[in-house]
Order: structure tokens, then sequence, then C-alpha cells
């Protein structure tokens, strides 16, 4: 099939994630990392993808860049699936490079994904050499291009990693993920390890980057303040199932999964008076996702759970519009 | 938690071929004595008979017409003992030094590594054979001589043991709680130093069976002692005419430590606690 | 009332290869009996060293420069071995960031448990096993006569804190330091978490000293909170008056960049520019001066360095800009400092 047309491209989502299930097999079990995940990212929009550690929030990330295939399911980056090698099997590298390079990640702990030999030159340069772009006179320019755009020094690519305080560290991932123009960008707490004074500084940087080159985000944060920032629509994952999805506005007027509700609670505000009276705590600790409970994944520890949560998994249906959301309570 | 250990190990199976051997050796120096109570030191039979020759003889005897399988039984008592022995002292030496200089570091450190390194510059047998020279030759003293020579390995384990764990949180926790240093040493420290200076003593217990061994056969064994070295230096001469004379005692040295070998490598895969992360 | 713990003109410097860290340059903090107390601040602010300071856990090339903190009458900085050892764990007691490595891995949960207790309590280990227990049902853990049986990696991050915060009030201590107690927890975790320590401190009165870099967990359990910055404290007052109307420049800014919910979605946030300068070559003056929007020459920032002094009866804040009293009366040489050596904001 060949697409033709513009509009038809614009239709079609950049990335799109279609029943995605992924098991890990370790020597104690089988663990169920992402339970029949789907959802969409249209060009330049951002999705926010927010949970608690081991959520599979992680998962995602890695999957919708490629780094593994799902179990079963798709990922789908600008209408070809990403695993499925039976089609165009000789085209293969060529595809998957051209892929790559308008896919790019950007990690919680940028230094230990920088070379600590290699000088931040040579390291922002690598992914242009990679992809073949340009020549070196052309490839030095869009490095110090790079750095000026991220508000690092031109001197800064003589410098090596360990040099850099963690903000800049990540200025320089962002850099490196920025160097092939992507059309996405996979954010999996990209601000996590930062303080408050530089990460707000960070959050900026993405948000300039997002208005001037139209690049679109899957933003992963366990952090609901930070992803409501940044997202045009968020999506609250627990425990390897997205349990909810809507635009960021709908969300936060009316959270429909009691889960999100616990987390929207359980976030201390710095302005205490805020919280509009919606005091809720959750009991107990996540289930081990060797053994996921039977039923609605979050019965274990809703204060809402009846005996059809306990038999009966509820699906992701629509409460209104673009609104989502897996509870056999939400209409 | 031993029998977890236990239970770990058998499933290895090396590990478990190791125990087995071990097992035999054990069962042979202990029950073998009931089977050939004689002397190890008395002629028996005529010399150098060959193995299946005689019924009386089932190993044969060697030049002075000593039975070969008296001898070969009061040998492994004496390998095993010996080599247990000294590794214990070496353990001792090696994890008390190397306990104090990695928890203490500075000073303390510094001088306790230097002489570390100075038993480390002399070649360990020649050590061995020196010490014994200068002491009388006896079970004893080649013990000692062996655990005195084999601890500096031990010592150093247990220092860069010590030097990462002095910085775990669950030691500054205990230090949080009021513990002093010598509780924190022995309660919190080492017990999680000891699962490599197990592993390194398995394997130094073959060490010192072989050094032993040596140091018999050089003569420098307990005279009144018949150890496999022992039987090994008698025979020497008659490596052509009678190769079982020395062939036997080697084959049960190499044997023996094989079985310490196999034994050292399935501990050190049972505790390693990377590789049994992924069994819980 | 007289405090329970009191700190005055604390030092703690790192001597290393590259210089002199001033990890905390002359702090003082005071905690009165039941109150709890936060210490804030990012990275490398100093507030973990000054919470070690107190217990005296700091360890070589770091050294207590100068200083006294006084408990129950005594300077605990002139206490010998014996002493110190005896008020750690006993009357003063410490929680960690991260439960598990606060934990002897080797050691079942219950045994750790009853050793704290025996160690400053001449108890039979029967009665020091059913301390354990009770005190695990204490902190909110479901079958603990079997959960004192586990080794610490079987326990759940919750379930270990828990643990943790049960080991910790074994002798029933004056004071509990909880360094970033809910740092590596979930969310929803960490409200279960602080729940318990406002529940604890309700029941049995102790102090609690909350070393976080969290503002919304300070603004949730603190009575109080000193603000540190670069190994001092900048701002110190009650929560609900200091969060309301921050005096000193850092602080508002801290809790601008906090307050995401204040700025419509999508929009640039208020930041911090800049970056803390280094422990190892603090420039002269304010420590915050380079990136302060309110810095002035005149006002001294760049030369002299802010007294913290009284703003109010309850508030102290060290900025010229805030408080006009903070100039000082006489400067200490600070001749170790220059500025040159600063990494300036990029």
């Amino acid at each position: 099939m060949k697409e033709t047309g513009t509009e038809a491209a614009a239709r079609t989502p950049l990335l799109e994630l279609i029943d995605v299930v992924k098991r890990f097999d370790t020597g104690a079990g089988t663990v169920h990392a992402l339970n029949g995940v789907s959802f969409r990212i249209r060009r330049g929009e951002t999705l926010g993808l927010v949970g608690e550690s081991g959520c599979g929030k992680s998962t995602v990330a890695r999957l919708a860049v490629g780094i593994y295939p799902p179990t079963s399911g798709s990922v789908r980056f600008d209408g070809v699936d990403i695993h499925d090698t039976t089609t165009h099997q000789h085209l293969d590298r060529a595809a998957k490079k051209a892929r790559h390079a308008r896919m790019q990640m950007v990690f919680q702990d940028p230094f230990s994904s920088l070379n600590p030999r290699a000088r931040i030159g040579r390291i922002l340069e690598e992914p242009l050499i990679v992809h073949r772009r340009g020549n070196k006179r052309d490839r030095q320019e869009r490095v110090a291009w790079l750095l000026e755009r991220v508000g690092l020094k031109p001197e800064a690519a003589a410098r090596y990693p360990h040099e850099f305080s963690g903000g800049q560290r990540q200025r320089v991932g962002i850099a490196r993920a920025l160097a092939l123009r992507p059309d996405i960008m996979v954010c999996d707490e990209a601000v996590s390890a930062l303080d408050v004074s530089i990460r707000a500084q960070i959050l900026n940087l993405l948000l300039d980057l997002r208005r001037e080159y139209q690049v679109a985000y899957l933003f992963i944060s366990h952090d609901l303040s930070i992803v409501r920032h940044m997202s045009d629509r968020v999506a609250v994952m627990y425990l390897g199932r997205i349990v909810e999805l809507a635009l960021r506005d709908d969300l936060w007027r009316q959270p429909c999964h009691p889960y999100t509700q616990a987390l929207m609670s359980a976030i201390p505000s710095v302005r205490p008076g805020r919280k509009n009276g919606k005091w809720m705590r959750l009991e107990g600790d996540l289930p081990s996702p060797f053994a996921p409970p039977p039923g609605c994944r979050f019965q274990t520890r809703c204060p809402f759970a009846e005996a059809r949560c306990r038999s009966e998994e509820p699906l992701l249906k629509r409460v209104e519009g673009e609104h989502w959301a897996a509870c056999h309570h939400c209409a | 938690m031993y029998l977890a250990l236990l239970k770990e190990l058998l499933r290895n199976r090396a590990a478990a071929a190791g125990l087995a051997l071990l097992l035999a050796t054990l069962l042979a120096a202990t029950l073998g004595r009931f089977w050939f109570p004689g002397d190890p030191w008395e002629m028996s039979g005529a010399p150098m008979l060959w193995p299946g020759d005689d019924a009386a003889n089932p190993l044969g005897t060697d030049l002075m017409g000593r039975d070969m399988a008296t001898g070969l039984v009061s040998g492994a008592g004496v390998s095993l003992m010996i080599g247990l022995v000294s590794t214990l002292i070496a353990a001792g030496a090696g994890i008390t030094i190397g306990a104090l200089g990695g928890f203490y570091r500075g000073w303390t450190d510094a001088f306790l590594m230097r002489v570390t390194e100075l038993f480390q510059t002399v070649p360990q047998f020649v050590l061995a054979v020196v010490l014994v020279a200068i002491f009388k030759p006896s079970v004893a003293t080649a013990t000692f001589a062996i655990g005195i020579v084999s601890w500096p390995p031990t010592a150093r384990l247990v220092r860069s043991e010590f030097l990462a764990l002095r910085e775990r949180g669950f030691v500054e926790a205990a230090r949080a709680l009021g513990m002093g240093d010598f509780r924190l040493i022995v309660t919190q420290i080492l017990p999680n130093a000891l699962p490599p200076v197990i592993v390194i003593a398995a394997l130094n217990i073959a060490t010192a069976i072989q050094t032993e061994a040596a140091l018999s056969f050089l003569g420098l064994g307990d005279p009144n002692v018949m150890s496999w070295g022992t039987i090994i230096g008698n025979g020497r001469e008659q490596v052509v005419d009678a190769w079982y004379i020395c062939g036997l005692p080697g084959i049960a040295i190499v044997l023996v430590v094989l079985a310490f070998n196999l034994l050292g490598e399935g501990l050190n895969d049972a505790l390693n606690p990377h590789l049994r992360e992924k069994e819980t | 009332m007289a405090a329970l713990l009191s700190i005055r003109g604390l030092r703690t410097w790192f001597h290393t290869r590259a210089g002199i860290a001033r990890a905390v340059d002359d702090v003082n903090l005071h905690l009165q009996p039941g109150e709890t107390l936060a210490l804030a601040g990012e990275s490398g602010s100093g507030k973990s060293v000054t919470a070690y300071s107190i217990l005296r856990l700091i360890q070589p090339p770091g050294r207590i420069e100068a200083g006294e903190i006084m408990f129950n009458g005594t300077n605990l900085l002139t206490l010998d071995d014996r002493g110190i050892r005896n008020v750690r764990g006993n009357r003063v007691a410490m929680i960690f960031q991260e439960p598990l490595s606060a934990f002897n891995p080797v050691q079942k949960v219950g045994a750790q448990i009853v050793e704290a207790i025996r160690l400053h309590r001449r108890v039979s280990r029967r009665a020091a096993y059913a301390r354990a227990v009770e005190l695990l049902a204490q902190v909110g853990i479901p079958s603990p006569g079997a959960r004192a049986h586990e080794f610490p990696h079987r326990l759940s991050g919750g379930m270990r804190q828990r643990a943790m915060i049960a080991l910790a009030l074994a002798c029933e201590p004056d004071i509990l330091i909880a360094d970033e107690p809910t740092t590596a927890l979930d969310v929803t975790t960490q409200a279960q978490i602080l729940d318990l320590l406002k529940s604890l401190q309700a029941r049995n009165g102790m102090g609690l000293l909350l070393i976080t870099h969290d503002l919304g967990v300070v603004a949730e359990t603190a009575d109080r909170v000193a603000v540190m910055y670069a190994g001092r404290v900048v701002e110190e007052g009650p929560v609900d008056t200091l969060f309301s109307r921050p005096s000193h420049p850092y602080t508002a800014g801290l809790l601008a960049a906090v307050a995401i919910d204040d700025v419509p979605p999508g929009e640039r946030l208020p930041e911090i520019s800049g970056m803390a300068p280094s422990l190892l070559a603090m420039p002269q003056g304010c420590a915050f001066a380079a990136r302060c929007p309110k810095a002035s020459a005149a006002a001294g920032c760049f030369t002299e360095s802010p007294v913290f002094s009284s703003l109010t009866l309850q508030r102290h804040v060290a900025c010229f800009a805030a408080n006009p009293a903070a100039s000082p009366v006489t400067v200490f040489p600070r001749s170790a400092m220059r500025d040159d050596n600063v990494r300036v904001a990029a």
C-alpha cells in the first residue's frame, strides 16, 4: 500500500500501540509487564503517561522506540508495524535506520546514557555520522547550533560529560535526541533526577522545542503535576494496563477511575488548601507483577471494589468524547 | 538457610560431584581404617606387589612391602586434616587482618597491607619449606606453615569486601543505632563478607593438600605419619618399574583437589547474590 | 519552652583533594518537643550533612569543625565515644531514604529490631522479640509475627520503610531524624508513610526532623521549615506563613518552580536561572546572588555575606533584600573564597 496525499498521512497516527502485550520470562516466573495497551499519538501531540513504579510505563517507552518487540500486538510508526519482519525484509535495515532517526529517546539518567570517554561535540555528532547527514563542516555547524539551542555554551563541545552538572547533562541528552530533527521524542522520567530549580529549566526547554519544531512527545513520568503541565492527553497506567485515558482538562475536571483519584489526592501540594475536599488514601501495596489479581487489577486496593470487580476484568470503555476508563463504576 | 544452600549445591551438577568425591574421601579416611586397620609402616607382604596380585594387599605393596591400601587410607585422613586446619588458620588470620584494614582504613590499613605484601613477595612454597625446616617436621608444623603462607589472599579479599561494605547504608544505619566498632565488624559487615571467603577457603583446602604432599615428597613431612606425599616420595625411584606406587596416591590427590575445586565453584555460584536473585 | 535540640554555629567541612567543601557552614536550628521541623533544600545544600552531624555520623574526609549541638543539656559534639553511642538509636534515632539498603541483607527483620533493642536495654531476647513484633504491628505491618521472620528483601518498599520506622522507634527516642524517608517510594505509598509518621508523633510526642527536597511533603507534614542553600540556612519559619509569603528570593523561586499547578498547562514555568555554586569555590557575598533576581551591588549582595537574622518573632532570613538587619556588624574574613572559579549559568 502506498500512502499518497498529505491529508491521508496527517490522519495516520504518528505512533500507535495496538493491544500490546509484553511478558518477560525470568527464573522465578513470568512478569506480565504490559497486558493489552493501546493508544495513539498524533503529529505534534504530547501524550503523558503517568503511573507508579512497576506499572509498565518504561516498558511502553522501550517498545515504542523498538528497543524490544512486543509479545503480541503491534507498534506502528507512521502506519508501519515496526516489528513486522514479514514484509520488506530486504528493506528492513534501511527502513529501520530511517525510522530510528525520526524517533528519539531522552533518558532519566543522562549520565549513564552518555559515553564518558567522548567529548560532548563527538556525542552530538555521532547520530549525524551514523545517518550520513552532511559533511564534516555541516555537522560541526549543526553541533554548534544544537548546543546553543539547548542553552549550552559553544565551548561545551570540547568537554567531557563528567564536567557537567545533572541539568546540563540532560541538556546534552536532549540536544543529542534533537540532532536528527525527530518527529517524536520519548521522554522517560526525563526530569525525575533533577533538582526542582533545574527541572523547570528543562521542562521549559522541552516546551520551547515543541512550539518551534512541532515535535510530538511521549512524556512519561510518575509526577502527575508535571504530566499535566506537559501533555495534551494523559494516560494513567496501573500494573500493565491503561486504566484511564483522557484529554488533560477532562481528566482533571472529572477523574473517573478510583486509582486516578487516589493518585491525584496523594500528591503533596505546597498549597495545602488547594485540594477540593476529595481525600483518598490507598491501603496496601502494588500486587506482584508475577501474579496479578483476577478481575480488575486494582481491586485489591480499591475502596469501591465489589464482587464483579473481583471476577471480571473491566475493559477500557468510552466515558464521553475522548475520555476512556477501565472501571465497572465508570459509565 | 544452610539447608537451602545445600539444596542449591546439589542442584549444581559439578558441585554435587565434588561433594560426592569429598564424602567418599571422608568415608575412606574414617571407615577405611576399619577395613585396613594395620599400621601403614608395617611390612605386610612381599615388596612391590602389583595391585590385584594378592588378595591380602588389594592395591599392592611398596618397595618395603608396606600395604598400599592402608597407606592411602591413612593419607586421606592426614591430607584432609592438614587441609582443613591450615585453612582455618589462614582464614582466621586473613579475616582478622583484612577486616581491621578494610574497616579502619588509613594507617592501620597501610601497615597491615605492607605486612601482607611482605608475605606475598616470598613464594608460598619456599616459605613453607623454610618454616618447616626451621621447626621440626611434624604434622603440627606442616599445618601451621601451610596456614601461615596462605592467608594473604584471604586478607586482601576480606579487606576489599570490607572497604565496599563499610560504605553501605545498613552499616551507617547500624552506626546510627549506636553500635560500636567491634559489633559493627562482627555482626553487620562480616556476615555479608563471608560468601567469597567461603569459596576461597574451599579452594585453599585444595592448595593446602597439594602443598602438604609436596612437603612430604621432599621429605619434610612428619616422619611418623604416612601421608600421600610420603608414599609418592618413597616411590619416586621405582616410578618406571612400579608406577602405581606414585600413581595411586597421585590420583587420590588429584581427585580430592578436584573435589574441593568443584565445591568451591559450586559455592561461588550458590552464594553469588546476583545469580541467586534470579531464583527468588 | 526549652528546645529539645538546638544547633548553634554548626560547621561541617569536607577536606577533599580539590579543596575544602563547606557542606555545612554556620547552621543554627532549634527543635521543640513534639514538633516537626523540616530541613528543605536541593541536592548539595547540606541538609543531610546537617542531619548526620547531629549524631556525629560524618566520616572522613568530612569533619565537624565548629558549633554546638545541645540535647537534654549536653553538647553532643563533646561527648565521648561511649556517650554518643548511647544517644544514637536510643534517644535520637534515624530513618533513611533507601530502606532496603538500610537493613542488613543477611539478617531477618525481627532479629535486627531485637538487636537494636538489646543494644540499649537490658532485656531478654524473648522479651525483645515480643517487643519487635509489637512494634511491627504498631507501624501497620500486617501479620507482624510472620514478617519478623522475613529477610528485608522479601518485603515491599512501603513495608520496608515501615519496618525501618519500627526499628527506629525500638527505644522510644525523643527525636526521630527522617532523611528523605519517602523519596524512594511511590506517591500513594508516600502518603501512607507520612500519615504513619504523623500519627506516631501524635502518640508519643517525639520531635521529628524531616530532611527532604520535596516542598509538597514539607507543606503536608511539618510545623516549621528551614530552607538550606549551599551549606547555609537561608530562611526559617512556620510552614504556613513561610510558604504563603516567602521572604528569601531562593525560597520564593523554589516554591514557584514547584507550584506547577499555578501555571496554565503548556506555558513556560518560572525558573531559577543558573545553578548552585560549587561548595569548593563559594562566591564572595551571598551564595545565591548570581542567580538572584533581587541581587544588587549596592546592597552588598556580591561582596558581603548576609547574616541570618530575625524578620519577625518566628521568622528568620539571610538576605539583604528581604531584611535590612541582615547586614553584618562584623564580616568574617573569607579569604579562601573567590568568585572566578564559579560555574555560572550556561
